[in-house]
């Protein structure tokens, strides 16, 4: 970085917002048990998701990106997550995190577990301060409401809700009304534009991918990091060379093989994701002059069995129509899981 | 060995053509998924039926995949003639893939006979048999092995009509492979399905292949049974041709259903019965609990140098991932060589 620069950073061109839980690490807190457990983890206990750190990494290393990371997990943990986030090598731009014993102080016990009235106004406020050309892309994961919270800020942003909607939301998650004027002020200062190209929903629960249809093409649940890269490939933040060392990583730290890395990519194949000319990148970036990755194995065995995979599927169906999302029927996927509205994953 | 992972192992689903429909088949291959994290599936059969029913579906998507087929055979079709109409019939495409190196093992729950004829069409036999087998499971009075498994293997059921003594040692070496490593069953019991006890009762073959069997070490010939031995357990593995083994086995679904016919119509008929019944219900679930044929998945064709497990065309999701967990472990403990093996001797 130049001098001036370094005075005057150059505005993000990219802005990736990370959920922690369930999508950065693999934190168990289904059971008391569990919290507990997690509360009491130190840094070097607690255990990133496969390839989540290397495409941290690797997006970062592009140079003209922010990471901004908004999780639910209390802020007394921040020096314990900061200190994982500094092992793994991960650095972040914006590092939110929730205020409960705040909200139990204040009685405010809805807020304890409620999930959209803390972070829709956190990336909204967040997004005040982004430069209006900066896309972004969102990880969340299916373990809360991240698809519906991420899709909202995508559409308020982008004026596709209006201020009617907006408020039936606000009412039917149970937002406190403090939240819900900070959503208001915050929407009203961003300008409209349409900077969101992919929300990622890490499906640590395994729920079936149709759970996520109602939200469009935008949202791309993902079993692994290894489809996040590829999809990222495509939409052009990667490179193949940099999908490669994520994968790597996966295979040489987390037990992926040919057969799960091929059968992760077949599956975004099947669910309409474009991704045919991502295995001639990746080919191609094979015989480059990156001898490492060449003399990696078995990234070439890999390659051939995404040929297969793909021939496999035979002609693609026609992609789905575009639809707009109807945010008030699906307000039940934002709501604690125990509370009465929700209903249950198939 | 603890501790050590087991190796992964990729199971061919043939995905169509059973009376319950693709769902199902889907369903069983995605509940694999996340009970055996090293059993992979392919799945063959219609694409957009099949990731519509996976998409639904709670699975792991790291462990499944899919081969496209725009056809399949139904139950009801003649196995050749389809299967000369139809060369990329899901069954036939999946034994060529089994066949090619892709998966290790077939499951189908389809058509029997294009099964076999797929399987006959794409494996090879393994040196020494001349006919392969097709084995059913057949519930118990008494349990066998580790595992207490309620279920003795019957060979063969249908695939050889007229089996010679060549054929029927065959069988019972390769039964006894079998057993041992699906019934967790060091030395299965293994005898000749005969009309007497007595090593001279039966027709020619069958004396014959007693007196070979009685010879073999390594197989724990147990001689001649009765048909009234079969559903006692008295062998674990029974060894017979195809034409009485079918007839046998269609004879004892007709008791089974016969029996159940009768506890309903007992169970409509008279407020005394149905109090009986209502008392023996903790031993009737019982009964059903070992006879339910969806714990034991399905049942392999034996002879091949690849596995072929056929499911029953009723099977629901359960039975079906059974039926693949079975397939794996055939596979894993390398049941080609263990037949190998006991032919040799």
């Amino acid at each position: 970085m130049s001098l001036p620069d370094r005075i005057d950073p150059r505005p993000p061109r990219r802005i990736y917002r990370w959920d922690l839980d369930k999508t950065y690490l693999q934190t168990e807190f289904d059971s008391l048990r569990d919290l507990v457990r997690t509360a009491f983890q130190k840094a070097h206990q607690k255990v990133a998701v496969p390839g989540a750190s290397a495409l941290i990494r690797e997006l970062s290393e592009n140079g003209d990106s922010r990471l901004c990371i908004v999780s639910g997990s209390p802020k007394q943990m921040r020096a314990v997550l900061e200190e994982k986030l500094k092992l793994d090598g991960v650095r972040w731009d914006e590092f939110v995190l929730k205020d409960n014993v705040g909200n139990l102080l204040r009685g405010r016990f809805r807020a304890l577990r409620g999930q959209v009235g803390y972070k829709l106004p956190a990336i909204l406020e967040s997004r005040v301060h982004a430069p209006v050309e900066a896309e972004e892309v969102l990880f969340g994961d299916d373990a809360e409401a991240d698809a519906f919270i991420y899709s909202l800020f995508a559409d308020l942003v982008a004026g596709r809700v209006d201020e009617r909607v907006l408020s039936q939301v606000l009412e039917a998650g149970g937002v406190y009304p403090d939240d819900a004027l900070r959503v208001r002020e915050a929407w009203k200062k961003i300008p409209v534009g349409d900077p969101v190209r992919r929300i990622f929903i890490h499906l640590d629960k395994l729920t079936p991918p149709a759970h996520f249809t109602a939200y469009g093409p935008r949202v791309v649940p993902i079993f692994n990091y290894f489809q996040a890269a590829l999809v990222l490939l495509a939409d052009g933040h990667l490179t193949a060379p940099q999908v490669l060392k994520i994968a790597v990583e996966m295979v040489q730290t987390a037990g992926h093989n040919i057969i799960t890395l091929s059968n992760s990519f077949q599956d975004l194949l099947r669910r309409g994701l474009p991704l045919q000319q991502a295995a001639v990148a990746l080919s191609q970036a094979l015989e480059g002059p990156n001898k490492l990755l060449a003399a990696m194995r078995p990234m070439p065995d890999i390659l051939a069995a995404f040929s297969k995979r793909l021939a496999a599927l035979g002609t693609p169906p026609p992609p789905p129509p575009v639809q707009a999302v109807d945010y008030v029927s699906l307000i039940h996927h934002a709501l604690p899981r125990n509370h009465k509205g929700r209903t249950k994953p198939q | 060995m603890v501790g050590t992972q087991p190796q992964p192992v990729t199971i061919a689903f043939d995905v169509m053509g059973t009376d319950h429909g693709p769902g199902e088949v889907v369903r069983g291959a995605a509940m694999l998924s996340l009970e055996s994290p090293h059993i992979h599936t392919l799945l063959v059969g219609d694409r957009t039926l099949i990731d519509d029913a996976l998409a639904e579906t709670k699975h792991n998507g790291e462990r499944i995949s899919v081969q496209h087929a725009a056809d399949f055979i139904g139950m009801d079709e003649k196995p050749g003639e389809a299967l000369a109409r139809k060369p990329n019939a899901s069954v036939a495409v999946a034994a060529r893939l089994v066949a090619e190196g892709e998966a290790q093992a077939l499951v189908s729950a389809g058509n029997t006979g294009a099964g076999v004829l797929a399987c006959a069409r794409h494996f090879q036999l393994i040196p020494g048999v001349r006919r392969a087998a097709l084995a059913t499971v057949y519930p118990t009075r008494s349990v066998r092995g580790a595992k207490g498994d309620p279920f003795s293997l019957i060979l063969d059921v249908g695939a050889t009509v007229e089996a010679t003594a060549d054929d029927l040692v065959t069988f019972a070496v390769m039964g006894s492979a079998y057993a041992r490593i699906i019934s967790q069953n060091e030395r299965p019991k293994v005898a000749l399905l005969s009309n007497g006890i007595e090593p001279q009762k039966g027709p020619p073959r069958v004396v014959e292949a007693h007196a070979r069997l009685s010879e073999m070490k390594d197989i724990h010939f147990i001689g001649n049974v009765e048909g009234i031995d079969i559903p006692k357990g008295t062998a674990d593995v029974i060894v017979t041709d195809g034409f009485v083994g079918n007839v046998c086995l269609k004879m004892l679904e007709g008791v089974h259903d016969t029996v159940v016919e009768l506890a309903q119509y007992a169970y409509k008929e008279s407020l005394r019965w149905r109090a009986g019944l209502a008392m023996l219900s903790s031993g009737i679930q019982r009964i059903k609990d070992i006879t339910d044929w969806n714990q034991y998945g399905g049942a392999p064709i034996l002879g091949f140098d690849k596995i072929f497990i056929k499911a029953h065309g009723r099977s629901k999701s359960r039975a079906i991932a059974n039926a693949g967990k079975v397939a794996a472990k055939v596979v894993s403990n390398n049941l080609g060589a263990a037949i190998r093996e006991g032919l040799k001797k």
